[in-house]
């Protein structure tokens, strides 16, 4: 576990480390250097844009204009944080206006289809399906409570990352946090199954977690 | 037919927890999708093709502070003069017929700077404007 932390902690340093080196590069007019950059951040802000769209092809389209975005005001990058923490919230709010602009068409959260009770679930599919109508249904949810249950999730449900990412404070993140769960587990009573039982017996991390947002 | 049992505030919460914590699981294992092949490249194509584009031209602000303070000048003097021109008939208001024709006159001359003012603004204006380039700012 040990031991995992710190290849963790090392591979998040060398990611800042390069990250710093390309944009000095970029910025003293090496425009190749940026290609350094995407192929760091292309899989993870694919995979938050995903999560904001919940369409593949305009994920990938909104990822690349958030890099895009990203290089134009690459000098406005202060240093004070992350690059990382700075390329984020820079996608978030691509993303966000891109939403605004030409919104995914969601169905209001009470009339999202009801998922299949556990009795039902017999196939890995049925439990895909489910699984991806609760996906959805956070992109049903009012907007100041998306946000922050995409973002926390994206970070791994890492409270202070994904407060940052939004710029808000973590009390408040996690207050919406609450609510946007309450939310979810009104729509779906019927979640309230054998799985949930298994997952909070078999993955103590993921229970813990969860308690430090729900408690 | 019973009616449903109605759950005590424990067993609401043990049913909470296991909704959250199903809730939790299916949000947290979403799998990670993989850009595609061309992804990277059609970025970096759109990043070459800004990086090609040459900067936009600055408004030569320089180039135009001469014409500016010349029309502000101008300006300055024409009102003056306007207002020395006016002042001797706002004071010999009763006597106000005798200089009438003489105001006038002073008006008619100050209209003319007044006039004079304007051109020279408006040539400085669009010597500044060619200057700066028919896609400038002006």
């Amino acid at each position: 576990m040990v031991s995992l932390t710190t290849t963790l902690t090392s591979t998040m340093e060398q990611k800042a480390a390069d990250d710093l080196a390309d944009v000095a590069r970029v910025l003293a007019g090496d425009v190749q250097a940026f290609e350094g950059i995407v192929r760091r951040w292309q899989g993870p802000l694919v995979n938050m844009a995903w999560r904001y769209s919940r369409d593949r092809g305009r994920a990938e389209e909104m990822a690349q204009e958030a890099l895009v975005r990203a290089w134009r005001g690459l000098k406005q990058w202060r240093r004070e944080g992350n690059f990382s923490t700075w390329l984020f919230a820079l996608a978030a709010n691509v993303f966000r206006s891109e939403l605004r602009r030409f919104p995914t068409e969601t169905l209001p959260l009470e009339e999202a289809p009801e998922p299949a009770g556990p009795a039902l679930q017999h196939s890995q599919l049925e439990k895909r399906g489910r699984d991806e109508v609760v996906r959805r249904a956070v992109l049903a949810l009012p907007p100041p409570y998306r946000e922050p249950v995409i973002l926390f999730y994206f970070h791994e449900q890492d409270v202070a990352a994904a407060a940052r990412n939004l710029g808000l404070p973590e009390g408040t993140l996690k207050a919406r946090l609450l609510r946007a769960r309450a939310l979810l587990r009104r729509r779906f009573p019927q979640l309230a199954g054998e799985a949930g039982t298994m997952h909070a017996a078999l993955n103590p991390a993921a229970r813990n977690q969860g308690r430090e947002v729900t408690n | 037919m019973k009616p449903p049992k109605k759950l005590s505030t424990a067993q609401k919460q043990v049913v909470n927890d296991r909704i959250g914590a199903e809730i939790d699981q299916i949000l947290a294992s979403e799998e990670e999708l993989i850009p595609t092949s061309g992804f990277l490249s059609s970025v970096m194509e759109r990043v070459e093709e800004e990086a090609a584009v040459p900067p936009p031209l600055p408004f030569p602000w320089r180039r135009l502070a001469p014409g500016i303070a010349l029309a502000a000048g101008v300006i300055c003097w024409g009102a003056v003069e306007l207002v020395r021109g006016g002042m001797p008939s706002l004071t010999s208001f009763p006597q106000l017929a005798p200089h009438l024709s003489e105001t006038l006159a002073h008006s008619a001359e100050s209209a003319g700077w007044v006039a004079l003012a304007l051109g020279v603004s408006l040539i400085s204006w669009s010597i500044s404007r060619r200057l700066a380039g028919r896609g400038g700012l002006l």
